[in-house]
């Protein structure tokens, strides 16, 4: 249907309310409380607007588009409710943004500079509520920045469903509270700090690590499951390297992680060990090649594995799920046809950590398994006595060599492997950071990935490491 | 079973199938009414027979300013400060409490005797000024009639 | 000519609360004839042609807002507001102590209009005497068979549940009242969708004021049509009046509407205390703009009479208030109530109210400035409208009605740290 907002003729959808229609077609109404997927709230009073034969101002984020609709978003009387609300937001809120990590990305802050004053009308003290401090061990709340829009509350109402939250008190006394039973955990905790229009819910663990504008944001997905939630690894800017002794840690950091809007796969949500997982890419590496369990370039260490396939009667490969596509491709192609090939997924759930659960997490903790098993089907590794390989190639990590026969062993991996026994043959290789690619997730949805960070100098891409093999 | 189970048996029979979450407010009404006030525990256990999240009741409990979740003194005085009540005298008769119970509003007595609080509008504008003292209105006070009601209460 | 009486039919007594003396002066009758000769639909269109509109203070049409229930949804509600907490109204307290059967027959008749298999009577928690008699008369109409299962012997069949609040104010408004009832927070719901369409668990309900249900039984008796022959055309019906404040008879009178203001405070009030001059009325509860004694001059209880005059009926709660009294010190008694009362779900209210009582805390303690006065005039423009329920119009009204009417006094308190009435309330 056809609606007119500020004289413009619009294109609107049968049951969208007249913000989303607003916002679908590129006109900017301001708003704090409403997010599209979460329930209406309509309490921020921000996206009031003046529809045409109705007397008071409407929030537009609860009114219904109707044919013929005519909507006024510009008008002085609007423009004078935006600034109301502004002043009214900001009478009570600390003036932190030089000491507040969402300075930079924050609603509030955008908001203001568009549509409030610079000057405060009132002269009084700034009521006072409880700062900085645990909400829990991985989020920070300060009460006083909280524009209580509801957002959190909402969302571990709605979509994590713990109830973790809530807003008690009355009136101005009005704060976000949560769930007094300490032990009660939401696996999704985190999403409340990115929806979280002001500085009020913060991420405890990137809490004054960097300004958000020296940092750049870079399109990843997450390897902790086979959903494979689109991510958001943040990297310092080139423009904003650190020289020297600092730089080295710095410049190679993900300073943090946020969910990355996919419609197809998690929307905008991810759970909590996506938002950890610059942690999981922070891991000790493996950085030598190693022969013998002695230290080699990665030329001799590449030959070495080569001379070891050359002369192997019955080679097998063990295939890993948290591989690419574009590495699975490359062995298939390289050497598919040369070893017997093995499937398994590498990583299984640590103790304690939720398996499946009726939102995003999936029990099988390897973002490739689809393409693996699309691949080579499931061929399990069967019983170390029944095993009569001459030569394994291992991908990924691995503990017992033992379990794998009497064979020598070619351990293709990033992070440090046995040393007794040690392999015949270490190849350190690069994460899923330090490259391109794709991963398909247990649906067969495709997801792509992009490269953080070049890789460590002497570590390799297994692509590069099959073509090698095969030559 | 406890007694918040039972009363919570009992008002499911009365209210219409399908209104368990209704039940919040009568369970904290029944749980400040044995014991005086209602503390988180209370809380948990009427959202465990109602169904109804624990921070929605902690909600409640701490929006309606009729709960306490501190113990009282055996009285509470609540005597209205709004308008009719108080183009009638009621400042002067609030005063005169905090001086007669010896604390300050919102305070309560070193002998445990009196809480005093004051309140909005209890519907007795005409009556003015008005307190409540426990579930009893006293209406068209003064002076000597404050004196009188307090005198009664042990 | 004698008026019209639908409450004050009967001199209170000791006993006239109960059936007996309820059935005695003609009680269920009305429920009788309805449950035996009327269709429900018989029923809505005498509401509607009676003209009756809310008691609550909103003033809305009945009749309208019974139409916009859908029967053929199944589950109705019908929810009777008894959270009467508008400064200056005292009157549905009335009704619960001495006619809580009125009451009682009106939702009977309402819900067999309506559709409504389950009614509850929403009461303030505060209520004593009020609660007592309610629950008594209801346990009364069960054992006689007027409510439950079956009424009269007819297929017509009710619960009533009485459901305490526990002490909000806003709860008195009907989205409020119904978040309430669903065990949450009382904080008012936006609007689309109604609470006729969408209510209690999102089943159609209807929520309306005791004293608006209490009148239905004597239109169902008498007819919509004798019923909206009783006072103004435009708000028909005979109406409790409650007048409190610098009077010499306060209490509750009951008048047509058009009844002169005049005439309620300086005959059934016996004039202002101590025989003093009028300075201000607050024709309709605490929510509604203040007027001079000179703008109440020819104002009438009628709602265009009140309207006209800038101001609004409410809820009829009629506070009057003599010359001497410090205008700035009581707005700041009002003030201090909306801000205690403000839910905090909506910007403009939360913050709004604080606000505003904020600065009257300090202009009373002599700590007022000249932004102040600006701030008070602006305030409430940035609230007015932008809310989601009509608290916080409730709460800027008073302010802008102050400072337009007695502007002066507040000067006054800022330029030299005190009232120029030596900050008296009480005369």
């Amino acid at each position: 249907m056809e609606v007119r907002i500020d004289g413009t003729t619009i294109e609107a959808r049968a049951g969208e309310t007249v913000l989303q229609a607003a916002l679908r077609n590129g006109i900017d109404i301001p708003y704090f409380c409403y997010h599209r997927s979460l329930s209406i709230s309509g309490n921020c009073r921000m996206c009031l607007v003046k529809v045409e034969g109705v007397s008071k101002m409407m929030p537009s984020c609860n009114v219904s588009v109707a044919a013929n609709m005519k909507v006024d978003t510009a008008s002085p009387e609007v423009q004078r409710a935006r600034r109301d609300v502004m002043q009214f937001l900001m009478l009570n809120h600390p003036v932190d943004c030089g000491i507040c990590d969402k300075a930079g990305e924050c609603r509030l802050q955008d908001l203001q500079y568009a549509y409030g004053t610079p000057r405060s009308r009132s002269s009084d003290p700034k009521h006072h509520k409880r700062k900085l401090y645990d909400l829990t061990p991985r989020i920070q709340l300060d009460n006083e920045r909280c524009i209580l829009c509801s957002r959190c509350v909402r969302f571990t109402k709605e979509i994590s469903k713990t109830n973790l939250l809530g807003i008690v008190d009355r009136g101005g006394h009005a704060y976000v509270e949560r769930n007094q039973d300490a032990a009660l955990a939401d696996a999704y905790s985190d999403n409340v700090i990115g929806i979280c229009p002001t500085g009020a819910l913060l991420s405890r663990d990137f809490l004054y690590k960097s300004r958000v504008w020296y940092l750049e944001p870079v399109r990843s997905v997450c390897n902790g499951c086979s959903r494979g939630c689109s991510v958001n690894l943040w990297r310092r800017k080139k423009e904003w390297w650190l020289r020297g002794e600092l730089g080295e840690a710095a410049n190679r950091a993900i300073y943090r992680v946020t969910a990355s809007d996919n419609p197809d796969i998690n929307g905008p949500w991810i759970c909590n060990k996506g938002f950890d997982l610059h942690k999981t890419a922070a891991r000790e590496r493996a950085l030598t090649p190693m022969i013998a369990g002695a230290a080699a370039t990665l030329d001799d260490a590449l030959d070495a594995a080569r001379r070891l396939l050359v002369q192997s009667q019955r080679p097998a490969a063990l295939v890993s799920s948290q591989a690419s596509s574009e590495e699975l491709g490359a062995f298939e192609t390289a050497l598919g046809r040369r070893v017997k090939v093995y499937t398994r997924q590498d990583c299984a759930p640590a103790p304690g950590e939720v398996t499946e659960d009726g939102f995003l997490i999936k029990a099988d903790k390897n973002p490739n398994s689809y393409d693996v098993h699309a691949r080579f089907g499931s061929v399990p590794l069967p019983a170390a006595d029944t095993l009569a390989h001459d030569l394994f190639i291992v991908w990924g990590e691995w503990e017992r060599y033992a379990l794998l026969g009497r064979a020598r062993v070619i351990h293709l991996t990033a992070y440090p492997p046995p040393r007794t026994p040690h392999p015949d043959v270490h190849i350190p290789l690069s994460t899923w950071v330090e490259r391109n690619g794709t991963f398909v997730n247990f649906e067969g949805k495709r997801n792509r990935f992009e490269r953080v960070f070049d890789k460590p100098p002497l570590v390799a891409h297994a692509v590069h490491v099959f073509e090698r093999l095969a030559s | 079973m406890s007694s918040l189970s039972k009363k919570f048996e009992e008002l499911s029979s009365v209210y219409p199938t399908g209104t368990s979450s209704s039940l919040v407010l009568p369970l904290l009404h029944f749980v400040q009414e044995e014991k005086g006030y209602v503390t988180q525990e209370d809380a948990a256990a009427i959202s465990d027979c109602t169904g109804v999240p624990a921070i929605q009741v902690t909600e409640a409990l701490t929006w309606y300013t009729m709960f306490r979740r501190a113990p009282a003194g055996r009285h509470v005085v609540k005597i209205c400060r709004n308008i009719s009540c108080s183009l009638r005298g009621a400042e002067r008769l609030i005063d005169h409490l905090r001086k007669q119970v010896g604390v300050e509003v919102g305070e309560t007595s070193a002998d445990g005797r009196f809480t005093l609080l004051t309140v909005e509008c209890l519907a007795s504008c005409g009556t003015a000024p008005a307190m409540q003292v426990d579930e009893t209105y006293h209406e068209n006070l003064d002076e000597a009639a404050v004196d009188r009601i307090l005198g009664s209460l042990r | 000519m004698s008026v019209e009486r639908v409450f004050f039919r009967f001199d209170p007594t000791g006993d006239s609360h109960s059936l007996d003396a309820y059935r005695g002066r003609g009680g269920y009758q009305a429920l009788t004839k309805a449950l035996t000769s009327m269709q429900p639909n018989d029923v809505a269109q005498e509401v509607t042609v009676s003209g009756l509109r809310g008691r609550g203070g909103a003033n809305f049409p009945v009749g309208s807002k019974w139409s916009f229930v859908d029967r053929k949804r199944g589950v109705v509600y019908l929810c009777c507001n008894a959270d009467e907490g508008e400064p200056g109204t005292f009157k549905d307290r009335w009704i619960l102590e001495h006619s809580p059967h009125q009451l009682i027959e009106g939702m009977l008749l309402a819900a067999y209009a309506l559709g409504a298999r389950h009614a509850f009577v929403y009461i303030r928690g505060e209520f004593d005497l009020p609660l007592r008699r309610l629950r008594a008369a209801l346990g009364e109409a069960r054992a006689s068979g007027l409510v439950g299962e079956r009424i009269l012997g007819t297929p017509f069949s009710c619960d009533i549940v009485v459901h305490r609040g526990a002490g909000a104010y806003v709860c008195g408004e009907e989205s409020s009242l119904i978040n309430s009832l669903e065990g949450r927070k009382g904080y008012p719901r936006n609007k689309p969708p109604f609470p006729a369409i969408k209510g209690l668990y999102q089943a159609p309900t209807v929520v309306n004021n005791v004293e608006t249900l209490a009148n239905v039984p004597w239109i169902v008796a008498h007819g919509g049509a004798a019923y909206a022959a009783i006072g103004s055309k435009s708000n028909p019906g005979s109406r409790l009046f409650g007048v409190s404040g610098h009077v010499a008879r306060p209490g509750l009178y009951e008048h047509p509407t058009g009844y002169p203001m005049k005439a309620i405070i300086f005959d059934d009030a016996g004039g202002v205390l101590g025989g003093r001059p009028l300075k201000a009325v607050i024709p309709g509860g605490s929510s509604t703009p203040v007027l001079t004694a000179v703008e109440v001059e020819n104002v009438t209880l009628d709602a265009g009479s009140l309207q006209q005059a800038g101001s609004m009926l409410g809820s009829g709660g009629v506070i009057v208030i003599a010359e001497g009294t410090c205008m700035v010190r009581l707005l700041h008694v009002l003030t201090r109530f909306y801000a205690h009362e403000s839910c905090g779900q909506c910007t403009p209210c939360r913050e709004g109210t604080s606000w505003m009582n904020d600065i009257l805390t300090r202009i009373v303690a002599g700590k007022g400035r000249r932004e102040d006065l600006d701030n008070l005039r602006s305030i409430p423009q940035g609230i007015m409208g932008n809310t989601v329920c009509a608290l916080g119009d409730a709460a800027a009204m008073p302010v802008m009605s102050f400072m337009r009417k007695f502007g002066d006094e507040f000067e006054y308190f800022v330029e030299h740290g005190r009232s120029r009435c030596d900050g008296r309330l009480e005369v």
